[in-house]
């Protein structure tokens, strides 16, 4: 007897359709799995067989054969269990299960049936889709993820002896109703505000303009200057996620099987801070399985990098090319993967090793070479991709406990909104949709200076000794400055304020 | 050439020290030459057996004349003790290098010189008093001398440049071992508009003996030595102890006692070993020099905020988080304030956001 059921796999965030073909047929019992399958896939036997048996079915005591087609890809995973499940199942011809292939099956079986959550199903679903699949069976807790795509009709269900019923019609399963992805969006308000901080009235709007613009922004400062609370504020002046957006994120989290069970979708920019032990491996991804890494799961959102230098500098190095092109390769054995990984980088570091260099209150009790030694971590390709250098005190006591009322993220977010509102517009033809990635030619086409201003530039290049790669950014991000004001032109006061920002190209270090 | 100062050319190619060529010298008596250092028979104990025979072998004519041609190809000039050109100020004293290798203008060194030296790791108060002595200093016509290290000797020579005055940096390693390697383009730039010399031959490296015996040099050269911060442990005491030594005078810059880095020169007023100075027409009164240059405050005109800016910073630096809670204007508006007025040479940026008036 031969049956055939329809699954799907993954590679990378990518899914590929998969065959799951049984064939029973008289001789010893034994149970065979081809296909290219990994461990997980050839332990299915175990769960299988006590799944149908729990369940109340006959397992036949035949040889079982599964091939996994296509058979020349690899694939990893338990979410063929329930395909193999039914597979076997619809060739008993008895049970009389007959519109089994008009379903593609996701889900993982435990041994009393039950259907459990599998990894990466939103990015199958949307796969599936694409190439013209309309009805999915999936377990009843992935049921949130699926329902944010529209246009297929989804089934979730519970456990196995369900799902049997279900095939012949003697269950009732209610589709997975779409969901409002507004509704999530608004829901979301547990985040730091910016009131919260007191003082830093300098970095804020420093982070004001990275978000706005999408620039790389580097904090130096002593340690306990609340470099990393202004850094965990960040994500709530980000402008709101779109439904694009949202589904490319979830996809990635989907797939690294981080996603929350209970709104099904990543709703609000991700916040990714690895701590500088964190392996070269775990940041870009890998692994035999090429999995997604931490920068791919900080895309479209924030990856904060606190205490820079302490990352080793091969780790650094490696941020180079996703910085760069948005994109990152995770070439392994088992698979090549392109993983998206646009992120904005937000990284802290202090000035020296001790952290008290220029402090007025302390002393810094480094030596010039130990202090040269530490900012040289910094390799200069990774310096230039970093737009915004911000340098930040220790707040006083005073501040600390002043009535003064700071502006909240809400406001602060309206201007960045605004900001990348015109952005948009600008760049409506072209890849890129913020400042900070702009080309070459758009740099000149979009960021003129007035007379003043490019005589501002000059002598600050001149008397402020800054380094000649600080030419373009600075550009950028007067650009920046000037859309947070509206203004279609770069002011003067746009460029000199940037200038302010490029602390790390000036020599007065060490 | 003189037959003693070819002696001398020969002998600047070996690391001998100053203790061994006094001892070679003693002994020639008054005719020194090549011939009568091979002639004498002590000399091999005194300089060692293998170096004896090295010396020997590069002593011929051809030898020293390929020698000097490959100096001057590196564009370095060998002044010896018995030199014409060997400056008047090293001369007279005790322990006068025998040797100086020079990169750049060596009329420098007849010049009315004042060093200034102190801590590689300054304050922020350091650094502005170094820059606005330097300027002061060097906008007299003085020469600023100072020995290339970190901190205050680099911010010294810096400024000097930067103003387009002269500067002589003297090294603790040869010519072609400048320490720190971080100060190599530093010395280029001195090697063209001023002078960098060095006692030692050009390969050899700095030693942690070299650069007490380089301040002697630094405080011979000058006419005064300037301690700006220096902690009582650093090796500017070396500096100021040499100055006194051979009569220089000591000028100190009064700082906060409870400032580590101010304990030198706070110490060096309490004792009297030195003048104590709180501007530069101190110093230059002290040298019978005019003051060249009119009050600042007068060249500059200056718009309602930036004048703001500007009060605020009248008694002192004060940081970013100050300035923009005083002000009655926005950050951004500040920050492009700030960035202006520092491009006009009117406030200046330190570190950690701290920003003062020049």
């Amino acid at each position: 007897m031969l049956s055939k059921v329809k699954s799907f796999g993954l590679r990378g965030i990518e899914g590929f359709m998969v065959d799951v073909e049984t064939d029973v047929s008289n001789g010893l019992p034994k149970f065979d799995i081809v296909g290219l399958a990994d461990t997980a896939i050839k332990e299915a036997k175990e769960r299988v067989r006590t799944a149908i048996k729990n369940s109340g079915f006959e397992y036949p005591t035949k040889k079982i054969t599964i091939n996994l087609a296509p058979a020349d890809v690899k694939k990893e995973g338990t979410l063929y269990d329930l395909a193999i499940a039914i597979s076997i199942l619809a060739t008993d011809e008895e049970l009389g299960l007959t519109n089994h292939n008009r379903f593609v099956m996701l889900g993982e079986l435990s041994f009393d049936g039950q259907i459990k959550r599998v990894k990466g199903v939103l990015p199958l679903l949307i796969a599936a889709r694409k190439q013209g699949y309309k009805k999915f069976i999936v377990p009843l807790e992935n049921a949130l993820e699926a329902g944010f795509i529209g246009g297929i009709d989804v089934y979730p269900i519970s456990t196995l002896d369900e799902c049997v019923r279900f095939l012949k019609g003697e269950a009732i399963v209610n589709k997975v109703e779409v969901c409002d992805f507004d509704k999530v969006v608004s829901s979301n308000e547990d985040m730091l505000d910016f009131s919260n901080v007191k003082g830093q009235a300098r970095a804020k709007r420093a982070l004001e303009i990275a978000a706005a613009g999408g620039h790389n922004l580097l904090m130096i400062g002593p340690p306990g200057s609340g470099k990393s609370m202004l850094a965990k504020c960040f994500s709530s002046i980000l402008p709101d996620l779109t439904f694009e957006e949202a589904l490319e994120v979830t996809k990635i989290h989907s797939v690294a099987g981080e996603l929350d069970l209970k709104t099904g979708i990543v709703a609000k920019r991700p916040f990714r801070s690895p701590h500088h032990t964190a392996s070269t491996v775990s940041l870009t991804g890998g692994g035999s399985n090429s999995k997604p890494g931490e920068i791919s799961l900080a895309h479209n959102g924030v990856l904060f990098l606190d205490e820079l230098p302490e990352y080793t500098r091969h780790t650094i190095e490696t941020l180079r090319q996703p910085l760069e092109d948005g994109v990152i390769t995770v070439a392994r054995a088992n698979a090549t993967v392109v993983y998206p990984a646009t992120f904005n980088l937000i990284a802290s570091m202090n000035p020296c090793p001790c952290g008290n260099f220029g402090s007025k209150d302390r002393d810094c009790r480094c030596t010039p070479n130990q202090i040269h030694k530490y900012l040289a971590k910094l390799s200069g390709p990774i310096m230039d991709r970093i737009d915004i250098h911000v340098e930040v005190d220790s707040v006083s006591y005073d501040d600390l406990h002043s009535q003064k009322e700071e502006e909240n993220s809400i406001n602060i977010k309206k201007r960045v909104d605004r900001a990348r509102e015109i952005q948009l517009k600008r760049f409506k033809n072209s890849k890129n949709y913020c400042n900070a990635k702009m080309s070459v030619p758009q740099t000149k086409k979009y960021c003129v200076l007035d007379k003043t201003g490019e005589n501002i530039l000059r002598t600050a290049f001149e008397k402020l000794k800054l380094s000649a790669r600080a030419n373009d950014r600075l550009l950028r991000l007067a650009r920046t400055i000037a859309d947070l004001e509206g203004e279609e032109n770069i002011l003067p006061q746009h460029i000199a304020e940037a200038i302010g920002y490029r602390s790390l190209d000036r020599k007065y270090w060490g | 050439m003189r037959e003693e100062e070819k002696f001398l050319v020969l002998l600047s190619q070996f690391e001998l020290s100053i203790k061994k060529i006094d001892n070679i010298i003693d002994k020639l008596g008054s005719n020194i030459c090549i011939d009568d250092f091979f002639a004498s028979k002590d000399m091999k104990a005194i300089v060692g057996e293998e170096l004896y025979a090295n010396i020997k072998i590069c002593a011929s004519e051809d030898r020293l004349r390929t020698y000097l041609k490959s100096l001057s190809s590196l564009n370095i000039k060998l002044l010896t003790r018995f030199s014409d050109d060997y400056p008047q100020k090293l001369a007279l004293l005790q322990d006068a290098p025998y040797f100086l290798f020079c990169k750049g203008d060596i009329s420098l060194l007849e010049e009315k010189a004042v060093s200034i030296v102190g801590s590689r790791t300054p304050s922020n108060y350091g650094r502005i008093m170094t820059d606005r002595f330097t300027e002061g200093l060097v906008k007299a016509g003085v020469v600023v001398i100072s020995g290339l290290a970190y901190g205050v000797d680099s911010i010294a020579h810096r400024k000097a440049l930067e103003v387009g005055g002269k500067t002589i940096a003297v090294l603790g390693s040869g010519l072609n071992n400048i320490y720190p390697a971080e100060h190599t383009s530093l010395a280029k730039e001195i090697e063209e508009k001023g002078l960098l010399i060095s006692e030692y031959c050009p390969s050899m490296k700095a030693t942690r003996y070299t650069f007490p015996q380089r301040n002697r040099i630094i405080a011979g050269l000058s006419d005064g030595v300037l301690i700006t911060e220096a902690g009582l442990k650093s090796g500017t005491v070396h500096t100021k102890d040499f100055a006194l030594d051979y009569g220089k005078d000591v000028f100190a810059l009064p700082g906060n006692v409870n400032s580590e880095k101010s304990d030198l020169p706070n110490a060096i007023i309490k004792s009297g070993q030195g003048q104590c100075v709180t501007e530069v027409g101190d110093i230059l009164e002290y040298f019978g020099l005019e003051k060249n240059s009119q009050k600042k405050e007068h060249a500059f005109e200056l718009c309602l905020e930036e004048q703001e800016i500007v009060n605020l910073l009248a008694d002192g630096d004060k940081n970013i988080e100050f300035l923009s809670e005083k002000c009655t204007f926005n950050i951004n508006i500040l920050n492009s304030y700030l960035t202006t007025l520092e491009i006009r040479g009117i406030i200046r940026r330190l570190p950690a956001g701290f920003y003062s008036l020049v």
